[in-house]
């Protein structure tokens, strides 16, 4: 009786192990399931199109903060990477008749090797300058797809293919929604290993890493580059979800969106700015009445948030458990703590 | 090329240089001194020439008049800025801070330019001309508004050097520059020194983005371009050394002059860009830069 118990909790126990390893608690795969089933719980076609925007805006997040939260570099060329991808998929279906699928992998891979790239020039100096080369590209990008106009139509704006023959967003919450999962996991995994461990490292105090045989410049790289990828990934899925490109996709508006989200979330912690897109995307959608003031409350939310709480969300749950878990061993007293 | 297209060339940029160097020296010098990678310093260009616009029409002021209202009018707002957000960000900081100002600067720029949109219009704001006119200029004729606002820039310029150089303030902006724990150790006030920098650096934008009214007319966007112009010099002589920077501006204001003649002007951000990437690739410190931490 007693040996089935410990067997079962063992069994139990290996299993959260090797759900651990993926990043996944049971927690996260239980709101994965729910969120699953979302286009069979709520008709609305009008929810629905903002949970996949949502579900968008989330994996952006989560690219960014891999960046943002691990080496310290906020990526001021997220959207023009983002845009690129878009571009690269886009243009390859209308001109080249490449599927969608393969097109928006090949736009993710070239959103990452400009990352490899702008990651090699600027990555051995301070975060900002890798920052704002990606900007300046960011910015270049953005005016060639306006000036390029026999290729691109300019700001008149490209007609692409959808993924589907539907306008509905129904399949297309299942393709995001299997991308966001891929790209949580992956982000998890990476982070979680030690090449996660690199990087935060990295992050905290790079001579310390470096005395300690951590190579700075390499794993930046490629944590720059997967960053990158996502971008590029995410932007492709835009593409062929909206149906219609412009080079504003690029402008630096959305890498703040991004930013913003990704800062309330919480730095340093992949689930937080997925969560946060969740709550500010549909916040800012319904103020979408406030026209330009929307976005004088991102600036204004941007500067509370970095002023005073720059942990953000993540780092409030970490904060409750940690009152949680001190409580519980006040409860269960001294004996059962191996520090006390 | 014969002779009038290379002083054509060379008189256009070092027209365009002016502007330029006003702008990146105040970008540097917060970089320098305050150590913020300033994203909103566009925003205070914009602001300088609404502020040019609404004396000029609404208050009814001659140009020079204007010119130096706007200019004030930097200077407070940059103040104020710096007392609203950089004091309370510094007062709680705990490390990164490089990257929380930096995206302070990008929440100031974002606030600005939407309430310049929410509050003014997106439409142009200019004036026809200031002093109207043109000089015959070694066998060009160049309007006299962009001969007055390179002179104004200059004169800006210089004036703001003299008192880096000469005065005593100038000479502690300088200190903290230099070594902020030393500078404090030697009786100046941080905090003082942090504001009237910033807003010295916004007088400076403010005062670019006025005298230029009369040729860029105001918009809420209008930040971006002499923002990252400014950011092109900054990177390509080295952050922080302002001497530096008044050479960059005239030569990067040259190098676009040119490309854009020869290129075109939609590839002359590609050849700045080009010019950039083989700066970092050789010399990452910029081309003047100090020795710093790589």
């Amino acid at each position: 009786m007693i040996s089935e118990k410990s067997l079962e909790t063992g069994f139990v126990k290996n299993l959260k192990h090797n759900l651990g390893n993926f990043g996944l608690s049971p927690v996260a795969i239980g709101l994965f399931v729910l969120l699953g089933f979302a286009p069979y719980l709520i008709g609305d076609e009008y929810i629905l199109r903002l949970l996949v925007i949502s579900l968008l805006f989330g994996t952006l997040a989560m690219g960014f903060d891999l960046s943002a939260g691990y080496i310290d570099v906020a990526n001021w060329g997220y959207a023009g990477l983002m845009g690129l991808g878009a571009y690269t998929s886009a243009l390859l279906l209308t001109n080249l008749g490449i599927s969608p699928w393969i097109g928006t992998l090949a736009g993710a891979f070239m959103a990452a090797i400009f990352g490899l790239l702008i990651g090699v020039l600027t990555l051995k100096m301070d975060g900002m300058f890798a920052a704002i080369l990606a900007w300046f590209i960011g910015l270049i990008l953005m005016a060639l797809t306006t000036s390029l106009t026999g290729l691109t139509r300019g700001a008149l704006g490209l007609n692409v293919d959808l993924y589907f023959n539907t306008g509905w967003s129904k399949p297309y919450f299942y393709v995001i929604f299997v991308i966001c999962i891929v790209t949580y996991i992956v982000l998890r995994r990476v982070t979680n290993s030690n090449l996660g461990l690199a990087f935060s490292a990295l992050g905290q105090d790079a001579e310390a890493a470096r005395t300690c045989g951590v190579d700075p410049m390499k794993y930046k790289v490629i944590n720059f580059t997967i960053s990158c990828f996502v971008a590029g990934l995410c932007g492709g899925f835009y593409a062929h979800f909206m149906g219609i490109l412009t080079p504003d996709i690029m402008s630096t508006k959305h890498t703040v969106e991004v930013l913003v989200i990704a800062y309330i979330g919480g730095r340093r912690s992949i689930w937080g700015p997925l969560l946060a897109a969740f709550l500010v995307v549909p916040v800012f959608e319904y103020l979408n009445f406030l026209m330009e003031f929307k976005y004088v409350i991102y600036g204004l939310l941007l500067i509370l948030v970095m002023i005073f709480y720059p942990g953000g969300i993540a780092h409030f749950y970490n904060y409750i458990v940690g009152i949680f878990n001190e409580k519980k061993r006040k409860l269960t007293g001294p004996e059962s703590n191996p520090f006390a | 090329m014969d002779s009038t297209v290379i002083s054509d060339l060379l008189v256009g940029g070092i027209l365009r240089g002016g502007m330029y160097v006003l702008m990146a020296m105040g970008l540097s010098l917060v970089f320098g001194v305050m150590r913020i990678p300033n994203f909103a310093h566009g925003e205070f260009y914009m602001l300088g020439a609404y502020f040019s616009y609404f004396a000029c029409t609404l208050g009814g002021f001659p140009p020079a008049i204007a010119i130096v209202l706007a200019g004030i009018g930097g200077f407070v707002c940059g103040a104020l800025m710096e007392k609203v957000t950089f004091y309370p960000l510094r007062k709680r900081s705990r490390g990164d801070w490089i990257m929380n100002s930096f995206l302070v600067t990008a929440g100031l720029s974002f606030i600005l330019q939407n309430l310049a949109q929410a509050l003014v219009g997106t439409d142009f704001k200019g004036v026809p001309q200031y002093w109207g006119g043109s000089i015959n200029f070694a066998g060009l004729s160049v309007s006299t508004d962009r001969i007055v606002g390179f002179l104004i820039a200059m004169a800006s310029v210089a004036i703001f050097w003299l008192f880096l150089k000469k005065t005593r303030t100038g000479n502690a902006i300088r200190a903290v520059s230099e070594h902020e724990t030393g500078a404090m150790l030697m009786g100046i006030e941080l905090n003082k020194i942090h504001t009237l920098t910033f807003a010295l650096s916004s007088m400076l934008a403010a005062i670019a983005g006025a005298a230029l009214l009369s040729i860029i007319p105001a918009y809420p966007t209008m930040g971006l371009q002499p923002l990252y112009k400014s950011w092109f010099v900054v990177i390509l002589v080295g952050l922080g050394n302002i001497q530096a920077t008044i050479i960059g501006g005239f030569l990067v204001g040259v190098i676009e002059a040119v490309s854009s003649f020869s290129l075109g002007a939609m590839w002359q951000d590609v050849v700045s860009l080009s010019i950039i990437i083989l700066v970092l690739l050789v010399k990452p410190t910029g081309l003047f830069g100090k020795k710093m931490k790589v």
